[in-house]
C-alpha cells in the first residue's frame, strides 16, 4: 500500500472522535467485522490509527477506498467546513431525464480533459443528494489529497453547494464540469454562505418554516414554558403589547426552528446624516461602513431580539428577509428604497 | 489573682455562647412564622379567587335563567359556525383552498395519493400590481416558474390545476417508490437508483426458477410530469 494513502489514512482516523471511529469504520465497509473485532477502539487515538493502517494494509487499500472514507467524515461532519450555494440556469423547457450514471461520465470527463491531474469520487445518499470530492493536483503534480474540495448537488435542482476551501483558481473548471454534467448553460455564485449545509438547504429548498395564511393552521406545538407565577397579587401591565409582539413574531418568523446561519453582512454606501454643523464630511460622499452581525445562531438570535425586549418588532426587513432572498451578504446603497444589490466578498 | 480572672473569662465566654444561641434560636423562629406567613397568604389569595368564582358562575347561571331568548340565539350562531367549518373542511378536501390576505390570497394545495393524504404546498400570492408569486413552500424541482410563467397572468384556475397535477403526481410517485423500498427491500438486490422528482427509478432483482436465479434490471422512466405512473418500462435480464 502506497505510504502517502497509509499516512492519509491515519489523519483522517484522527480527525473523527474516538467514540464515533467504530461506527464510522462500519459505514465505510472496508474493513471486516472480524478485522474490527482485533482493534482495542479505547486506546487513544494514536494507537487506534496505527492499527487501522495496518489492517488497511492488509487489505491493500488505495486511494480510491481513502478518498470515500474521507467523504464520509465530511458527510458526517459537514459543519466544519464553509459552504457556499451556487445557482445554475437553463434556459428552454427541456425536461430531460436525470441519470446519475451520465452525470458522473459527463463530470469526470470533462474536469479530466481540463486537468488531468485530479482524484474524482463519488457518493451517493438516500436524500437524492450525490456527494463529489476533488482532490487537485497540477499539470506537473500528482494530486495533493489535503487540498480537496467538496460539491454536493441535489438532482434536478438548480443549486450546487460548494466548499472549495483553499485552491480558489480550480473552481472555474469545477463549475465548468458541473453545468455540463448537469445539462444547464450557467452557473454563478450566490451571496449565501454558511457552515451549516443543512440549513444552506433548507433556504433555498424552502424547507424553513414559513408562516402561511390558511385556514388549517399546524397545531402548535407545546412550548415547555414555566407556568407564571400563579402570585394574583403580580399584575402584568403590558400583556397586550407582549402577546402582539409574539404574534408579529410568529408572522415573521414561523413556528419551527430556523435555520443557521453564523454572519450576516451589510456594505453600507449611504450617505452619513449628521447635524450640518458637526461636519464630519466635508465631501459629500456615501460614508463607507461594514456592518456585521455574528452569532453562533444568528436567526434564532434575530426572532428572540423582540421578545427578549431588545428590539421593537417588527424587526426590520432587512434583517427578516435573509431566508427568503437566500442570502447573507447585502449591499445597501442611498434610500430610494433600499435594495440589496449584489456583494462580492474581499 | 491569675486563676480568677481565668475564671472571671471563663463565665464571660460561657454566658457569651448562651447568648449567642439563643440568638440563633430566635433567628429559626423568625424565620418560620416568616414562612408560614407566606403560606397562610397563598392560602387566603387562592380562597379568595376560588370565592370570586364561585360568585361569577352562580351570577352567570342567574342570567341564563332569566333570559329564554338568549339560547336560542347562541345556539344559532353555534350552528352557523359549525357549518361555515364544515364548509371550509369541504374546500381544503377539495385539495385547493385558499384564505384572502391583505395583500392578495394565499393558496394551500393538498395532496392525496389513492386514499392516503400527504404534503401540503403553500402559495402567497399578491394581487397588485399584477398577480405575482410572494412567498411559497413548493419543492424547487417542480417547474413552478414556468408554469407560472404560462398560466398565472391568464387564467390563475388552470395555473392552480396544473400546478395540483405536477405536485399530486410527483407526490404519488415518491410514495410509490418510498412503499417499494420498504416492503420490498428483501427482493431488490442493491439500493433503488431514484432522483429527486421520482422520474427515473432503476433497480434490480433476482427471480429463481428451477434452481438458477435470473437478474433482472428494471428501468422505469416518467416522461408525464403529471402522472404518477411510468410512460416507458424497460426491463432486461442482465
Amino acid at each position: 500500500m502506497d505510504e502517502t494513502v497509509a499516512e492519509y489514512i491515519r489523519r483522517t482516523v484522527l480527525k473523527i472522535p474516538r467514540d464515533e471511529i467504530k461506527t464510522i469504520l462500519q459505514k465505510w465497509g472496508f474493513l471486516s467485522e472480524t478485522q474490527l473485532q482485533t482493534v482495542n477502539f479505547h486506546q487513544i487515538k494514536e494507537n487506534i490509527s496505527q492499527d487501522v493502517v495496518q489492517l488497511c494494509e492488509e487489505n491493500a487499500a488505495d486511494i480510491k477506498q481513502a478518498a470515500v472514507l474521507d467523504i464520509i467524515y465530511n458527510h458526517i461532519y459537514p459543519n466544519k467546513r464553509v459552504w457556499s450555494v451556487y445557482q445554475m440556469n437553463k434556459t428552454g423547457e427541456e425536461m430531460e431525464f436525470f441519470d446519475l450514471t451520465d452525470f458522473k461520465k459527463k463530470f469526470k470527463r470533462r474536469l479530466r480533459s481540463a486537468l488531468k491531474n485530479v482524484t474524482i469520487n463519488f457518493r451517493e445518499y438516500e436524500d437524492n443528494a450525490v456527494w463529489i470530492r476533488i482532490a487537485w493536483g497540477t499539470p506537473y503534480t500528482k494530486p495533493n489529497q489535503y487540498k480537496t474540495s467538496y460539491v454536493v448537488y441535489h438532482s434536478q435542482t438548480p443549486y450546487v453547494f460548494i466548499s472549495a476551501s483553499v485552491l480558489k483558481s480550480n473552481l472555474p473548471l469545477l463549475c465548468q464540469a458541473l453545468v455540463v454534467a448537469s445539462s444547464y448553460h450557467d452557473i454563478h455564485e450566490m451571496e449565501l454562505r454558511s457552515h451549516s449545509l443543512n440549513s444552506l438547504k433548507d433556504i433555498v429548498f424552502k424547507r424553513y418554516s414559513q408562516n402561511f395564511q390558511t385556514y388549517y393552521p399546524r397545531p402548535l406545538q407545546e412550548r415547555n414554558v414555566a407556568p407564571e407565577n400563579a402570585d394574583l397579587r403580580i399584575i402584568q401591565e403590558n400583556r397586550s403589547e407582549k402577546e402582539r409582539i409574539q404574534r408579529v413574531n410568529r408572522e415573521v418568523f414561523g413556528d419551527g426552528p430556523q435555520p443557521k446561519l453564523e454572519f450576516a453582512q451589510y456594505k453600507l454606501e449611504t450617505m452619513f446624516k449628521s447635524d450640518p454643523k458637526m461636519d464630519v464630511l466635508d465631501k459629500r460622499e456615501p460614508f463607507r461602513c461594514l456592518v456585521k452581525f455574528s452569532s453562533p445562531h444568528l436567526l434564532e438570535a434575530l426572532k428572540s431580539l423582540a421578545p427578549a425586549g431588545m428590539a421593537d418588532a417588527p424587526l426590520s426587513p432587512l434583517l427578516t428577509c435573509i431566508p427568503q432572498k437566500a442570502r447573507n451578504y447585502f449591499k445597501i446603497r442611498e434610500k430610494k428604497g433600499l435594495f440589496p444589490g449584489s456583494f462580492v466578498s474581499p | 489573682g491569675v486563676l480568677a480572672h481565668l475564671e472571671m473569662l471563663e463565665a464571660q465566654a460561657y454566658e457569651a455562647a448562651v447568648k449567642q444561641e439563643e440568638m440563633e434560636q430566635q433567628k429559626e423562629k423568625l424565620a418560620r412564622l416568616k414562612a408560614r406567613v407566606r403560606e397562610l397568604r397563598l392560602q387566603r389569595d387562592e380562597l379568595r379567587a376560588k370565592v370570586d368564582l364561585q360568585q361569577k358562575r352562580q351570577l352567570g347561571k342567574e342570567e341564563v335563567v332569566s333570559d329564554p331568548a338568549q339560547p336560542r340565539a347562541q345556539a344559532v350562531l353555534e350552528w352557523k359556525i359549525k357549518s361555515v367549518k364544515a364548509m371550509l373542511e369541504v374546500f381544503y378536501l377539495t385539495g385547493i383552498s385558499g384564505k384572502l390576505t391583505k395583500r392578495g390570497v394565499c393558496f394551500c394545495i393538498s395532496t392525496a395519493y389513492e386514499g392516503t393524504y400527504l404534503d401540503s404546498y403553500y402559495l402567497d400570492l399578491l394581487a397588485k400590481p399584477e398577480v405575482q408569486i410572494h412567498r411559497h413552500s413548493v419543492p424547487i424541482f417542480i417547474p413552478l416558474e414556468q408554469i407560472a410563467q404560462k398560466y398565472l397572468q391568464t387564467d390563475i384556475r388552470r395555473f392552480l390545476s396544473v400546478l395540483s397535477d405536477h405536485l399530486n403526481a410527483y407526490v404519488g410517485r415518491r410514495y410509490q417508490a418510498d412503499q417499494l423500498q420498504e416492503h420490498f427491500s428483501d427482493q431488490i438486490e442493491g439500493t433503488l437508483q431514484r432522483n429527486s422528482l421520482c422520474d427515473l427509478l432503476v433497480f434490480n432483482y433476482n427471480v429463481s426458477s428451477k434452481s438458477k436465479t435470473f437478474p433482472f434490471n428494471v428501468r422505469l422512466l416518467y416522461r408525464d410530469l403529471c402522472r404518477s405512473l411510468p410512460t416507458e418500462v424497460v426491463v432486461s435480464c442482465t
